[in-house]
C-alpha cells in the first residue's frame, strides 16, 4: 500500500507540565517503519506520560503528535483500527473471557458473522501461544504471563501496523520473558508491523530493540543500541555500564556470533 | 467482487487470480467473493497469489479455510506466485491449524440449572452469613474481654464517617418526611376538626417507626455500599491479603471497626432524626395548619411517652449490625473482577435494606404483642 506519512510517529515540539515541574521539553520523536524502538528512562523522566500523550490519553501542554499520518488529539478517536496497545497489567476486562476480550475489538470494528469473528478470534489466541482451554478462562483465573499473551492477543485482534507495549516482560519471570522476547521477534518477522516498547529488561533491549530511544534531560535521544553505548551522557553512561546491561550485551552479541 | 477475484477456466483446470488488498477490514467482501466461486467435482484448482497488494492474516485465514472447504469436497487447491512475504502468512495459518485441536461443544452455550444454581446460592450464602456473624460475635466478645485488641482509632473514624457526616443528609429526608406526615394527617383530621391530633400521629410515627427507619435507609444507601466496595477494592488489590501476611486479621482491623462504628452512628443519628422528623411537622402546623410553636409541643408532652423514644431508638443497633454486616461480607466475598464488584456492592445496598425492613416488622409483631 502506498504511504501518504514518512514516519509511523512524528512527534513534534512535545512539552508535558505537571504543575511547575516539565517532564518533556520541546521533545521530538520519529519512528520509522517496520522498527521495533525501545524506550528506557530512569523513574520520573516520562516513560509513561509519552506512551499516554501518543494514545491520546494525556493531553500535552504543547507540540504535535502524528501516528499514522492522522494527528493525535486528546481523548478523540485515534488511529484506533491500525494501532494495538498492550498495558501493563494486560488491562483485559475482567468481566469477559479471554475468547470475549479478543473478539471485542473485532466486534465494535467491524460487521463480520458471529462464527468468522469467533474463528478469527481463536486464529489470533493460537497465534500468542495460547489454546482453547485458555481463550475460555476469564482474566483472573490466568498466570501473569498468559494474561500478557491474551493481551497482546487483543491489541494484535485488528491487524495493527504499530503496537505499543508498556513493559511486556515485567513481572515475568527469565524463562517466561524470553519466550516473549521470541514471540514479539516472531510476530514482528510475519507481520508489516512497527513496535514501540517501554522497558526495562535490558535483555529484551538487547535481543529484541532495533533502536532506543533514552528520556534524558527533558528530551530524548534515540539511535542504536551500538551508538548509545558510546553516548556521553552520564545517565545513559551508568545505565549501559550497569553490570546486568554489559552481560544483556555480551549475551546478545554471542547470539549473533552463533 | 470483481475487484478481488478473476476465473480462468481451462480444462480442467481452475484458476483463481487474486487482486487487491486482502486485509482484514475486507474479509467480509473477501469471504462473499470465495463463496461465489463454485468449481465442478474433478476439477483442479489454483489460487494465483501474484495480484495481491496487501496481505495480512485476516486475509490469508480466508483464503485458507476456502482451500479447506475445496479439499472437502475432493477438489485439489494449489497456491502459487506468492511472494515470500506472503507466504509466510500461510504457512503460520497452517502451522496453527495443525496444533488447532477440535473441542466438541466448545461454543456451545452452557446448559442453565436454574434451580440447582438457587438452591446452591440460598445454602452458600446462609452458611457465609452465619460464619461471618460467629465471627464478628467471638472477635466482639474477645474485645470486650481484651479491649486493647480493639482499634479504638478505626472504630471512632468509622463513627464520624457514618454518623456525623450523614448529619445533613438524614435530618433533611426527615424533616421532609415531618412535613409529609403532617400534611397528610391534617388533611384526614380536618374533616373532624381535630388538628391538633396531627401531633400525636406526626411524633408516634417518627419515634415509633420513621425516624430510625429513613436513617438505617439513608446509612444503608451511604455506608454499607461504601463498606462493600472499599472492602471489595481492597480484595482485588490484594490489600487483605497483605494484611493476613502482617500478622493482623483482617477481620479485626477492617470488619470490627465498622460494625461497632456504625452501632453506636446509627443510635446517635435516629436522634438527629427524630428531632428533624419532629421540626418538620411543628413548622406545617406554625405555618400552615395554626398550630403555633407552643401548642405543639403542649400536645407533644402529652402525646408521647418516653417508653415510644425508646422502642425507636432500640432497633437501631440491630439495623445497624445488619447494615454493617451485609456490607462487610459482601465486600469480602468479591473476587476477581470489577463488575463482580459492581455487583456485590449493589447486592449488599439492597439487602440491607431489605433485612432492615423484615426486622422492623418482627420489632413491630413484637413489640404490639408485649405491649410496649
Amino acid at each position: 500500500m502506498p504511504s501518504e506519512y514518512e514516519h509511523i510517529i512524528r512527534i513534534r515540539g512535545l512539552v508535558n507540565r505537571f504543575g511547575t515541574q516539565t517532564v518533556h521539553d520541546q521533545l521530538e520523536l520519529d519512528v520509522r517503519r517496520d522498527e521495533i524502538l525501545g524506550v528506557v528512562g530512569g523513574s520520573g523522566t516520562g516513560k509513561s506520560v509519552l506512551l499516554r500523550s501518543i494514545l491520546g490519553l494525556h493531553g500535552p501542554n504543547e507540540g504535535s503528535i502524528e501516528v499514522l499520518g492522522q494527528t493525535i488529539r486528546h481523548l478523540e478517536p485515534g488511529p484506533h483500527k491500525r494501532w494495538g496497545v498492550l498495558f501493563q497489567g494486560g488491562a483485559l476486562l475482567s468481566g469477559l473471557t479471554v475468547q470475549e476480550n479478543v473478539e471485542l475489538p473485532i466486534a465494535l470494528h467491524s460487521d463480520l458473522p458471529v462464527e468468522t469473528r469467533r474463528e478469527l478470534a481463536v486464529l489470533k489466541i493460537f497465534m500468542v501461544g495460547l489454546d482453547l482451554t485458555a481463550a475460555a478462562k476469564y482474566p483472573n483465573e490466568l498466570s501473569g504471563g498468559m494474561r500478557k499473551r491474551a493481551s497482546l492477543a487483543r491489541a494484535l485482534a485488528l491487524e495493527p501496523k504499530v503496537l505499543f507495549l508498556d513493559e511486556p516482560t515485567a513481572g515475568l519471570d527469565p524463562i517466561s520473558a524470553t519466550e516473549f522476547d521470541r514471540l514479539l521477534k516472531y510476530l514482528h518477522a510475519n507481520l508489516d508491523l512497527t513496535i514501540v516498547m517501554i522497558t526495562h529488561d535490558v535483555d529484551t533491549l538487547f535481543s529484541v530493540c532495533d533502536r532506543v530511544a533514552v528520556l534524558v534531560n527533558k528530551g530524548i535521544i534515540v539511535d542504536t543500541l551500538d551508538e548509545l553505548v558510546k553516548h556521553p551522557d552520564p545517565w545513559i553512561q551508568e545505565y549501559f555500564g550497569d553490570p546486568r546491561a554489559v552481560r544483556a550485551r555480551k549475551a546478545a552479541n554471542a547470539k549473533v556470533e552463533i | 467482487m470483481d475487484n478481488f477475484v478473476t476465473l480462468h477456466k481451462r480444462n480442467g483446470l481452475l484458476e483463481i487470480s487474486l487482486r487487491g488488498n486482502w486485509v482484514f477490514t475486507n474479509v467480509a467482501v473477501l469471504q462473499e467473493a470465495l463463496d461465489e466461486i463454485v468449481p465442478e467435482p474433478g476439477t483442479e484448482v489454483h489460487f494465483a497469489c501474484g495480484g495481491i497488494d496487501d496481505f495480512d492474516l485476516a486475509g490469508a485465514w480466508v483464503l485458507f479455510e476456502k482451500s479447506l472447504d475445496f479439499e472437502d469436497i475432493e477438489i485439489k487447491t494449489e497456491f502459487k506466485g506468492f511472494k515470500a512475504s506472503h507466504f509466510k502468512f500461510l504457512q503460520h495459518i497452517i502451522d496453527i491449524a495443525a496444533q488447532k485441536e477440535y473441542v466438541p461443544g466448545y461454543f456451545d452455550p452452557k446448559p442453565n440449572h436454574w434451580v440447582q444454581d438457587g438452591v446452591r446460592k440460598v445454602g452458600s450464602n446462609t452458611i457465609d452469613a452465619v460464619d461471618s456473624v460467629g465471627y464478628i460475635a467471638r472477635s466482639v466478645l474477645d474485645g470486650i474481654k481484651r479491649p486493647s485488641r480493639l482499634v479504638i482509632g478505626e472504630i471512632i473514624r468509622q463513627v464520624f464517617a457514618t454518623g456525623t457526616q450523614a448529619i445533613p443528609i438524614v435530618m433533611v429526608v426527615c424533616f421532609l418526611m415531618g412535613v409529609v406526615l403532617a400534611f397528610q394527617s391534617a388533611r384526614q383530621l380536618e374533616q373532624f376538626g381535630a388538628n391538633i391530633f396531627m401531633v400525636d400521629l406526626v411524633a408516634n410515627s417518627i419515634f415509633r417507626e420513621l425516624g430510625v427507619l429513613l436513617a438505617a435507609i439513608m446509612v444503608a444507601g451511604r455506608s454499607g455500599s461504601a463498606f462493600a466496595a472499599a472492602l471489595g477494592t481492597m480484595k482485588l488489590t490484594e490489600e487483605i491479603d497483605a494484611l493476613r501476611v502482617l500478622g493482623l486479621n483482617p477481620n479485626e482491623v477492617l470488619i470490627i471497626p465498622r460494625v461497632i462504628g456504625l452501632m453506636i452512628a446509627l443510635p446517635l443519628l435516629t436522634v438527629f432524626a427524630n428531632i428533624a422528623g419532629l421540626l418538620g411537622g411543628a413548622f406545617i402546623g406554625a405555618v400552615v395548619l395554626d398550630i403555633n410553636w407552643f401548642a405543639f409541643t403542649e400536645r407533644l408532652a402529652g402525646a408521647v411517652q418516653v417508653s415510644d423514644v425508646m422502642v425507636g431508638l432500640s432497633k437501631a443497633p440491630v439495623f445497624a449490625f445488619l447494615i454493617a454486616v451485609t456490607g462487610t461480607l459482601r465486600g469480602m466475598q468479591v473476587s476477581g473482577s470489577a463488575e463482580e464488584l459492581g455487583r456485590l456492592t449493589t447486592v449488599a445496598v439492597v439487602q440491607s435494606i431489605f433485612l432492615i425492613i423484615v426486622a422492623d416488622s418482627i420489632f413491630t409483631v413484637l413489640y404490639s404483642r408485649i405491649g410496649f
